[in-house]
């Protein structure tokens, strides 16, 4: 069951994340980027990404950061899968041992 | 025979993409678990995750979602969030330049953080090695749409289990994002030049987390990064 609020409530998320997903193709399109324009799209995608995870280094639990070291460290060499499962792993060992 | 490469470029996305499945996995039970103790019904967490299927907004907008939702906040909140797709979408643009605009916007509506990402390296790769076109379409589909049952799918389970689940995040399960993320942004490393500004994005970002309350250190953080490369490109 769909109460009406929330139905309007997640069509108008759905709608402004659709937007937001269109937006950047529709703008650049048919652009031909200059070199600095350039420059600056191939250093946005890593932007966004350490962006998102940014809270995860300043972490007030000292066993998450410790983790997040040994997930940097794994991610030098390691494929994802395995990096994952360290950066999981780690976590959980730390949790089981902390206090 | 371009049916038979279509197929092994659709296999060769979604291999990229399993390893990654198993941190959305537990992230959507835990939407979920958290959407059923907010009192969202099955129906609602299918169609927020389907009609949304955009994480960290949903995260968002659990937090804020009572028996009326704020509609307007969560809305707003939502647009700010995702406001990083527009950078994602713009940064793929150029490679898109083949393709009809009729395909490609359907096809991103399936553009999520991480099958955007293992599509964006995989791009720069192709485009490293000549290979042509750079953007592989077929790996595209394969890398983004399996995301999409999973998310909507686990965090079915995890509302219909709902306090069950427990505290899934003891497991250690908070570590799989930045894993994650940080294995992406090795497959996006081309030099010093670019890690400054992924520096500058990061230091920023941690900076307007501990001090600006909501949602806004994402927004930050890439502005900031993207500003830095482009006066250090003016500078030179």
């Amino acid at each position: 069951m769909i109460s009406t609020a929330a139905l309007l409530t997640i069509l108008g998320m759905a709608s402004a994340t659709y937007a937001t997903r269109l937006a950047g193709y529709l703008l650049l399109r048919k652009r031909k980027l200059g070199p600095r324009a350039r420059a600056v799209m191939e250093a946005a995608p890593g932007c966004v990404l350490i962006s998102v995870i940014a809270p995860h280094f300043v972490s007030p639990h000292p066993e998450e950061l410790i983790a997040l070291g040994i997930t940097l460290v794994a991610a030098w060499r390691l494929p994802m899968l395995f990096t994952v499962a360290i950066g999981v792993a780690s976590l959980a060992v730390l949790r089981l041992y902390w206090q | 025979m371009p049916h038979l490469h279509t197929r092994s470029e659709i296999l060769r996305g979604a291999k990229d993409a399993l390893p990654v499945m198993f941190a959305v996995a537990p992230y959507a039970m835990v939407l979920g678990a958290q959407a059923s103790q907010v009192d969202l019904s099955l129906a609602e967490v299918g169609a927020m995750t389907g009609l949304n299927f955009a994480g960290c907004s949903e995260f968002a907008a659990i937090k804020l979602w009572a028996a009326v939702p704020p509609m307007l906040t969560i809305v707003l909140i939502t647009l700010l969030i995702n406001s990083r797709h527009i950078v994602m979408g713009a940064a793929l643009a150029p490679f898109l330049q083949h393709l009809p605009k009729r395909k490609v916007i359907p096809a991103l509506f399936f553009m999520a953080d991480e099958g955007w990402a293992i599509s964006y390296a995989d791009t720069l790769r192709r485009s490293q090695g000549q290979q042509l076109p750079a953007f592989s379409w077929p790996y595209y589909w394969g890398a983004c749409l399996p995301f999409y049952p999973v998310w909507v799918g686990f965090a079915l389970i995890g509302a219909a289990i709902g306090p069950a689940l427990g505290n899934i995040e003891a497991y250690g399960f908070a570590m799989a994002f930045p894993a994650v993320f940080i294995v992406l942004l090795r497959g996006m490393w081309k030099g010093p030049r670019l890690a400054c500004a992924w520096l500058v994005s990061l230091l920023v970002a941690i900076l307007v987390y501990l001090t600006v309350p909501g949602a806004w250190f994402v927004f930050a953080g890439v502005i900031a990064g993207m500003l830095f490369t482009y006066l250090r490109e003016v500078m030179q």
